[in-house]
């Protein structure tokens, strides 16, 4: 057996330009359904990576901040203990999994996420009969009342495994995962490479020599939750003087 | 009925079944299917990626799909097409959705009841194509037919053009909200046929002008593969510094480190300020000044000195510095990074009456730094290394359609071929486009996938493949900076019961049976094979990424690959230089047209990254994708600076009547925007589609169609940046779909902050 | 204790009020436990037997007398996720000759479906419960390349013997038990910590 990952995220906030192309891939992905119209206005879509927009200041210096935001795959995850039926827990690659076949719908856990990036199946899905031909074969289409969320596209993952690994005999680590397609959909997606992926117990991959960029920081990091996620400062040179470091 | 113990059974088993017949399961659930054919992927028994080319948008980006099962996936970039590196878009992936979408028509119709109303009854293909090619061969004066297409590179280009001429037909290529004042400035400015790129990634300073790069403008995944390195590329020294200049606030400005607003149509003005400060300050070199002004120095452009002209610009104070010196500062800012700096305007700069104006004065400060051509600068695209394939057709400007469709009206047409665009909902309607094709002396056929506006007033609707079942090649514009040839390659079969064909062997068949296939391109059976024989020319230039002395190797190698290319091959062009006097003395002010009393705004129409154009608003995908800096979806909002809107008491999601420049109006939903100058609003474009396709029909309005036909004066292009339209409340309200919100925001902390700035 | 202004006949309608209500809660509970029970896709005790297929395809005929391999027909097993049926066109390879002319009944179907380009739809016969990920390729390679089996009876492990079935029918419960069961006596991924893992097969 290899040695144990831990998969992480690097995500450097001075390249994103908030295009929303990992959205959609994660959508087309991970066969979440439609977000209709109305889900908007009842306030349930779902997109498991999501841009936030943040304004600051007043016209005419404002500036509009972005920040994608996914499920942080935490090692202290609060969603995790509220479960009554086990169904989130934390797996021995340091993701933050959800089993569908347990989760009873509670939803205890995404009134405990403090990134909100928990979503709830009010409906089962709907797609037009034709669409269904493009569905991910290797993801689950969830059915009412059940939680979801960001999985790290473990489906890749896995089949990564099965085949660099099992098949082939080789090593799943960055360069393996990139030239396989194998590297999560938001990742392969992202046109400025604003997100970086990979096992950051591995001191050589992408991912760690990203983390180890000073302007390294956690998301709601005071609340203890030592999430998966790291992001990287926005910079900007017009920057309040109290914000600098 | 007694109940016996039997007849309980009998109901209970009766009643469970009856339920789960009903509700419980699908039944495909249950039924492992046989296809009849066997696709190739199927041999390998895991999933495929087959490179191929987007054609949602003019970028083309190289594409890698997913196949399972005879089955696309997912679309993903190609890492190695040299343009998109891997990078894709929305509309990238919603392209998927166009070829399993549920309302994609399935073979070919004739329209039975009057025009728009609807009704089609299917005819076969045989039928269809006699039919075409009957009325084709009707026409004495074949100048009677036009033939209306996206604008077209490649091989397309070459194929539809011979056989155009060929024929003797007209051909128009048709683009909302086309660009022509920027082609046109390409050439008189720096001397190109071809688009240019920009090297953002070894660039220090970029100085652009309207032109939301990182948007929707040209190839924005192109562009956002540079602005990644720019930013935080590994080995770069400094972090690179982009001021976006903008009447509104784009997804550039967003993102720029200092975004400039100022009054819609003035950015030439402004580049003019720029240049007098770089040269009175001598922050050029002085040989070079003296070969851009002609050895007049500064006095040309005296004029436009900052503290002059500042005033008129409508540059606000930045930070606390006044408007002239953040001129000053843009042009020492601008001059400092030398040739690694790149001056760029389009979108909003060029939609103006003096758009043509606007565009050469901002590209001409390239010149002023030597930019040029230069790394980090303005880098020149090569054209294609086979003449076939260098044929481009550009859009023909909105000056030209309006004389087009009067000659239309005028009786002087009399067959309209149209393939893969949607003129009656997206030309402006002052041009009336769709009253004018609604006559009975002209006959209608339109190659078109979806029901749209355009095909509703078609005779003849002939179902076109989607860009994954065809063949295809392109020439990206911009190309990287060298030569690229993108191949595009069928993916999927279509899906059992669809009939498509393609427009290019539609094209084959009809020059076959009407007799124009004299020479190539017109006498090869089909793209296939015309493709294959352009592919033998790229083999023949023995050089490149994908080499090969035998063909069926070459062949698989270039499919593979999705395309050739050879980066040693660059421009070699040396542009002159322009005379910045001589375009300063073409200087005018933009002028705006429209209403003038009550709450009057500057409407600035944009695209989204998401629907763009509108091309794909039936696209549940591109729908549903929330805009990056409103968060709306499905529909249309106006977005208005907060001060203006609490100053009139509007409140987000109060519905406004829009009234345009043409007595036209609309009613659409306020979107308070804190960063909105008070003098815009700005509205997306893309929806307002009225044709009965499921995701887009009747959401939202088109802000093109309040326009009137504002023109730029050298080029006619739209001018669409340059009406002033009246908001009137109208006292209703409602909700407006967005998803800021659906997830509470986090608690605002001083010390934690979301989104954490530092300053270096 | 109760009150004496309170009749017998006073207390009729709660107490019927309350069988009411208490039948409706059985009702209730019924449907629900019923639902829950119909609506599992696949059976909770013992397996279903075998389907009734669109073509009567008799295995036996073709794995048994024609000793045709598995692999044949079912071509991905060895390589991908799901084995796959072979396409109609697959069938007229040896159908168009065998049997082609004054072809049987059954062989008649496979011939009309593919001249008129309709695809098969075969029921399933062996279906695995919800939100599990499966698939081949690792299991036909362990039995037959770590385990030495012939392919035959590799998949014979899991699909009994289907040389003999005339009609195919499920012959082990494929259940998480029997996954996990399996793997223990086979001693795979039993060293690994994430053969706990749900998302090994779960996600």
């Amino acid at each position: 057996m290899a040695e144990t990952k831990k998969w992480a995220m690097v995500i450097d906030l001075d390249r994103c330009t908030g295009c929303q192309a990992c959205v959609v891939a994660c959508q087309a992905e991970n066969n979440i359904p439609i977000n209709e119209e109305k889900d908007f206005l009842s306030r349930r879509a779902k997109q498991w990576i999501r841009i936030d927009r943040v304004w600051e200041g007043t016209w005419p210096n404002v500036k509009a901040r972005f920040i994608p935001v996914l499920c942080q795959h935490c090692e202290n995850a609060p969603c995790e203990p509220v479960c009554p039926v086990y169904a989130t827990y934390h797996n021995s690659q340091g993701l933050n999994v959800q089993v569908y076949n347990r989760c009873v719908g509670t939803r205890y856990c995404a009134n405990n996420c403090p990134y909100q990036v928990r979503f709830f199946n009010f409906h089962d899905p709907e797609w037009p009969d034709t669409f269904w031909n493009q569905l991910n074969p290797d993801v689950t289409v969830r059915s009412r009342g059940i939680m979801e969320k960001c999985t790290f596209c473990i489906q890749r993952i896995r089949r990564a495994e099965r085949t660099i690994e099992g098949r082939d005999g080789g090593k799943v680590n960055d360069q393996s995962l990139k030239a396989g397609n194998y590297m999560p959909a938001c990742v392969n997606a992202c046109p400025t490479n604003t997100l970086t992926f990979g096992d950051i117990n591995d001191p050589n991959s992408d991912v760690s020599r990203r983390a180890r960029d000073p302007r390294h920081y956690k998301l709601l990091d005071h609340i203890g939750t030592s999430p998966s996620v790291i992001y990287l400062k926005k910079v900007d040179p017009n920057a309040p003087e109290e914000e600098a470091h | 009925m007694k109940i016996s113990r039997r007849n309980f059974l009998r109901l209970a088993s009766f009643s469970t079944l009856g339920a789960v017949a009903c509700n419980f399961f699908d039944e495909r659930e249950f039924i492992s299917q046989s296809p009849v054919q066997l696709p190739e992927d199927l041999v390998t028994g895991r999933d495929n990626w087959y490179a191929t080319l987007c054609r949602q948008c003019s970028e083309a980006e190289g594409l890698v799909v997913r196949i399972m099962e005879g089955r696309a996936k997912k679309v993903q970039g190609n890492p190695q097409y040299p343009t998109n590196l891997g990078g894709h878009s929305i509309r990238c992936e919603a392209g998927l959705q166009n070829l399993y979408h549920p309302d994609r028509i399935s073979g070919p119709l004739l329209r039975q009841g009057a025009r728009g109303t609807g009704l089609y009854s299917p005819i076969s293909w045989d039928q269809a194509l006699d039919l075409l090619r009957g009325h084709l061969q009707a026409q004495t004066d074949r100048s009677r037919v036009l033939t209306v297409t996206g604008p077209l590179r490649g091989s397309m280009a070459h194929l539809t053009s011979a056989f155009t001429d060929a024929y003797g037909a007209r051909h128009m290529a048709f683009q909302p909200m086309e660009d022509a004042a920027y082609d046109q400035v390409m050439q008189d400015v720096l001397g190109q046929q071809t688009s240019p790129t920009f090297d953002f990634k070894n660039a220090n300073y970029v100085l652009s002008f309207g032109a939301d790069f990182l948007g929707t403008w040209k190839a924005p995944v192109q562009f956002s593969k540079g602005y990644g390195e720019f930013r935080q590329g590994l080995g770069r020294r400094n972090r690179g510094t982009l001021v976006q200049v903008d009447s509104w606030f784009s997804l550039t400005a967003a993102n720029a480190d200092t975004w400039v607003p100022i009054n819609p149509g003035m950015e030439g003005m402004l580049a003019l300020s720029i240049a007098q400060v770089i040269i009175s300050e001598g922050l050029a070199p002085q040989d070079r000044i003296n070969q851009l002004t002609g050895g007049q120095g500064s006095s040309a452009l005296d004029a436009y000195a900052p503290n002059i002209i500042a005033q008129q610009l409508g540059v606000p104070p930045l930070h606390g510095t006044e408007p002239h010196e953040v001129i000053r500062e843009m042009a020492r800012g601008f001059a400092r990074s030398g040739s690694r700096s790149i001056a760029i305007g389009g979108s909003g700069a060029s939609a103006h009456t003096n758009g043509a104006f606007n565009l050469a004065a901002i590209f001409a400060l390239n010149f002023l730094v030597g930019s040029v051509g230069a790394e980090g600068g303005v880098v020149l695209n090569p054209p294609a290394p086979v003449p076939e394939l260098a044929k481009t057709i550009s859009a023909a400007s909105t000056g030209e359609w309006h004389r087009t469709v009067a000659d239309i009206s005028n009786g002087r047409t009399g067959v309209v071929m149209l393939r893969g665009v949607n003129p009656v909902n997206d030309l402006p309607g002052d041009i009336g486009l769709q009253q004018t094709l609604n006559r009975d002396d002209i006959f209608v056929a339109t190659f078109s996938s979806f029901m749209d506006e355009t095909a509703e007033m078609a005779d003849l609707i002939l179902p076109e493949r989607t860009p994954m079942e065809d063949w295809g090649d392109d020439v990206p514009s911009p190309g990287p900076g060298f030569e690229v040839i993108g191949m595009q390659q069928p993916v999927v079969n279509p899906l059992p019961g669809m009939n498509p064909m393609g427009f290019a062997d539609i094209l084959l068949q009809l020059s076959r049976e009407i007799g124009l296939d004299g020479a190539t391109p017109l006498n090869m059976p089909t793209y296939h094979h015309l493709l294959q024989d352009q592919a033998r020319k790229i083999q023949a230039l023995e050089r490149g990424s994908v080499q090969n002395a035998n063909f069926n190797s070459f062949w698989n190698s270039l499919l593979q690959q999705g395309g050739w290319w050879d980066r040693d091959a660059t421009a070699d062009s040396d542009p002159s230089m322009p005379n910045l006097a001589e375009i300063a003395s073409r200087a005018s002010q933009p002028i705006i047209t429209g209403r003038t009393d009550g709450n009057t705004f500057n409407l600035i129409p944009f695209q989204t990254v998401s629907l763009a154009d509108g091309s794909g608003a039936n696209l549940p995908w591109l729908q549903s994708s929330s805009d990056p800096l409103t968060t709306v979806a499905w529909t249309t909002w106006v977005e208005i600076s907060t001060l203006v809107a609490d100053a009139i008491g509007l409140k987000e999601g109060d519905f406004v009547r829009v009234e345009g420049a043409n007595g036209r109006s609309f009613v659409a939903q306020i979107y308070h925007h804190p960063a909105v100058p008070p003098n815009v609003i700005g509205i997306p474009v893309g929806q307002g589609h009225t044709a009965s396709l499921r995701y887009s029909k009747g959401r939202g309005e088109n802000p093109l169609h309040l326009l009137g036909l504002p023109l730029e004066e050298q080029t006619q292009s739209l001018a669409w940046a340059g009406t002033r339209v009246r908001i009137v409340p109208t006292g209703e309200s409602s909700p407006i779909p967005k998803f800021e919100g659906i997830v509470p925001a986090f608690v605002p902390n001083q010390e934690e902050a979301i989104v954490k700035v530092t300053r270096g | 204790m109760i009150p004496k202004f309170i009749t017998p006949k006073m207390l009729i309608i709660p107490i019927a009020l309350g069988g009411l209500l208490t039948t409706a809660v059985v009702i209730l509970v019924a449907i629900f436990l019923l639902r829950a029970w119909f609506s599992t896709p696949i059976q909770i005790f013992g397996f279903p037997g075998p389907p009734e297929q669109p073509i009567a395809f008799p295995h036996t005929a073709h794995v048994d007398i024609e000793g045709i391999n598995c692999a044949f027909c079912h071509r991905n097993v060895t390589k991908g996720d799901a084995a796959t049926i072979l396409p109609v066109e697959g069938c007229l390879l040896c159908h168009s000759t065998v049997q082609g002319e004054n072809a049987p009944p059954e062989v008649a179907k496979v011939i009309e479906h593919y001249n008129n380009n309709r695809p098969i739809d075969w029921k399933r016969v062996h279906r695995l419960p919800d939100h599990v990920q499966f698939s081949h390729e690792p299991h036909v390679r362990f039995l037959t390349e770590v385990q030495g089996l012939e392919l035959e009876a590799a998949c014979a492990t899991c699909h009994g013997d289907v040389r003999d079935m005339v009609e195919v029918e499920q012959v082990r419960s494929l259940k998480m038990g029997d996954c996990v069961d399996c793997h223990r006596d086979n001693e795979v991924l039993t060293d690994n910590p994430d053969i706990t893992d749900c998302t090994t097969c779960h996600y």
